[in-house]
């Protein structure tokens, strides 16, 4: 992806930036709003990631220019703000996502690829596990013998990770995205789910498609 | 003085009506009972003068005309109605009679009765028999030693007292009705902006409102005081802006340096091939982000104690959020072998912050899957009324000891059950249940159930 950042502190600016190059995206850095915004206006981006606090225009304002620009790129916010109003304003300006500092690096990846894919709208109603086809809309993994029935959050979650396989997801993303809460709650709940689904998705004797990666958070990998 | 003569819920407005009445009646009552003494008195002391000038008048007709100048002078006076004459001789005979005994049936003194009174000195009252009138007589012995009596009755004068009187009632009454305006008055210029402040300052205590006291046509005093009042809250929500304003510069603060931390941790464990290097950033990431969730914490709970929690509220149905809340707690309470179950049988749709509520519900969830046993019951309920629902949730722990029922509920304060059971925190949970429900103006509570175990409830207005 060819990605736009604008970050006023220039250490996380440094660490955004090597972390998505090494990812494999082209980077340009702004640590100035208006220099960004001009950037933005000039330039075709597949994402923007905006800080809200920045000298010369904050996030929110470069949302708003954007979107008067009749430019739909999809716009990440960076904010040192966990505050819902924040939140809903930055969304309302016309801001897509929303990820509060401290952030994992693999969060940071996740979210620009689910923006990048609503925006490609490149969303299927079935997509295949191996020798399984999961029906969003039924709620169902089937096979050409047998099928699987899933709860509603446990049909979301599994969704989620297809969209994102091999990615590491944190708790907190997919606390957010499939549950809609934006805290970590002190009882171990992702945990629990993802052990059901896991024991609803693996077949005996193989490894597990879901693997926990310590300290990070889980990651889908598709059954050879 | 007058504190303990009403009972507490009685208005002002009757207070004040009451007192007037008391006030009023009792002044009038004073001033007619005095001002009736006062004339009575008078009347009295001229009849007695007429009585004495009139005596002596006619003594001296007598004296140079004899019985028949005493006649002349009678009838000249015109004084049948209401004085009585009487001349009897030394011998005992009665020269002269005009009394009215026959039709007013005033016992005129027999001869014995006025010879008794014949060595009193000055005025005879005489009653009337059956009314309360008077007769007051006096007498003078003549040259010849003839006795002249004369007497006047005090009827006229009791007449003219009662229309006096009359006219007093008329008077007082009319007083009081004017007197009544200063309670009308009070009504309009005390009473009713008292009353809106009232509900100004009900409103503002409820938190849901940025209102000021108002009272434009109310008196300098109430209007000082709204001054005043105002001034005091706004220097409150200056507070309260400042205090979110440095909660937000702090979090700020110390989240971008702590994100630094972070992205180089990260770099640093994705790196190195060092497996005890690799730990340790794992675990500073750890700490890292307990830490910016702990500082959140108290920011929030700190805010929430001095009002200045900011909620973004959504109309949001209560027993959808606990549905949703139930399906995200269930496996975990499963692999507990815990029964977690939802008990909402009426629904409420309130004006909430979701987010926040949602956490102060899953902080006592979490304090409830801690404490209960294996088998045991989890219970988180809904009670709902037209404005105020009820949230609870029932564990089968240990229950609550019960000097610290209060105390649980404070910053950094972990009650026993939660030292002894494993499970960590740093003791902020309940006091950021109990900070997100004031800042929805609403209370928290806890107690222990009679069937063992502890149930904790949030209430909230919408």
């Amino acid at each position: 992806m060819t990605l736009l950042l604008a970050e006023d502190d220039p250490e996380l600016s440094r660490q955004i930036c090597a972390w998505l190059t090494k990812s494999g995206h082209a980077v340009t850095c702004h640590a100035n709003g208006s220099d960004a915004l001009n950037t933005a206006l000039r330039q075709a981006f597949d994402a923007v990631i905006l800080d809200v606090n920045m000298p010369g225009k904050d996030g929110f304002e470069i949302v708003t220019a954007l979107r008067a620009d009749n430019d739909l790129v999809p716009v990440l916010f960076l904010t040192a703000r966990d505050s819902v109003t924040d939140r809903v304003r930055g969304l309302s300006s016309g801001g897509d996502d929303y990820l509060t500092k401290p952030f994992a690096m693999e969060e940071l990846s996740a979210r620009l690829e689910a923006l990048n894919r609503r925006y490609q709208q490149s969303a299927t109603g079935q997509r295949r596990i191996g020798e399984w086809v999961l029906d969003t809309r039924q709620r169902r993994l089937r096979s050409s013998n047998d099928f699987i029935d899933l709860q509603p959050r446990e049909c979301a979650l599994l969704e989620l990770f297809l969209d994102h396989e091999g990615r590491t997801l944190t708790k907190k993303f997919l606390l957010d995205k499939v549950w809609d809460i934006r805290f970590d709650p002190g009882t171990n709940v992702v945990d629990a789910m993802i052990c059901r689904l896991r024991r609803k998705l693996d077949a005996p004797g193989h490894a597990t498609c879901i693997q926990t990666v310590r300290g990070k958070g889980y990651v889908f990998k598709a059954l050879s | 003085m007058f504190s303990k003569l009403f009972p507490d819920h009685t208005s002002s407005t009757w207070r004040l009506v009451v007192l007037q009445a008391i006030t009023i009646g009792t002044s009038i009552a004073l001033c007619l009972t005095l001002a009736g003494w006062a004339l009575h008195r008078d009347l009295d002391e001229m009849g007695r003068k007429v009585v004495l000038d009139d005596l002596g008048e006619h003594a001296v007709f007598y004296e140079q005309e004899g019985i028949a100048g005493v006649e002349k002078l009678f009838a000249s006076g015109m004084h049948e109605d209401d004085d009585v004459l009487r001349v009897v001789s030394a011998e005992g005979k009665v020269l002269f009679d005009h009394s009215f005994v026959a039709e007013s049936r005033f016992h005129w003194p027999d001869a014995s009765h006025l010879r008794k009174l014949a060595n009193v000195k000055g005025l005879i009252t005489i009653e009337h028999p059956e009314n309360d009138e008077h007769t007051l007589i006096g007498r003078v012995v003549l040259n010849d030693g003839a006795v002249l009596w004369y007497g006047r009755m005090d009827a006229a004068d009791r007449l003219y007292l009662s229309h006096i009187r009359n006219y007093l009632w008329i008077a007082g009454i009319a007083a009081a009705v004017i007197a009544l305006i200063p309670v009308f008055w009070y009504g309009g210029q005390v009473l009713r902006p008292v009353r809106s402040m009232i509900a100004s300052a009900q409103e503002l205590a409820k938190g849901t409102g940025d209102s000021r006291l108002e009272a434009p046509s109310a008196v300098p005093e109430l209007r000082q005081f709204a001054t005043a009042f105002n001034r005091v809250l706004d220097r409150n929500s200056n507070l309260t802006r400042e205090l979110q304003d440095a909660n937000d510069h702090l979090a700020h603060e110390l989240r971008t340096p702590l994100a630094r931390i972070r992205g180089n941790l990260e770099a640093f464990q994705d790196n190195t091939k060092d497996e005890t290097a690799r730990e340790a950033a794992l675990r500073g990431i750890d700490e890292i982000d307990r830490a910016t969730t702990l500082v959140q914490t108290i920011l929030n709970v700190r805010a929430g104690e001095h009002n200045a929690l900011v909620l973004h509220r959504e109309r949001t149905s209560l027993r959808t959020l606990l549905e949703s809340i139930i399906d995200l707690y269930l496996p975990s309470a499963e692999d507990r072998s815990q029964n977690l179950r939802l008990e909402a049988e009426t629904d409420s749709v309130l004006e909430v912050d979701t987010q926040r509520l949602v956490q102060a519900i899953t902080n006592l969830l979490d304090n409830a899957l801690a404490c209960t046993p294996k088998g045991g019951d989890i219970v988180l309920r809904l009670e709902t009324t037209p404005d105020l629902a009820t949230i609870s949730v029932l564990d089968s722990g240990p229950g609550i000891a019960k000097e610290e029922m209060e105390q649980i509920w404070e910053r950094f304060v972990r009650g026993s059950a939660a030292a002894q059971s494993a499970c960590p925190g740093m003791g902020l949970g309940l006091s950021l249940v109990r900070a997100v429900a004031t800042a929805h103006g609403g209370k928290t509570g806890c107690r222990n159930r009679d069937t063992g175990g502890a149930e904790f409830w949030i209430q909230i207005r919408g």
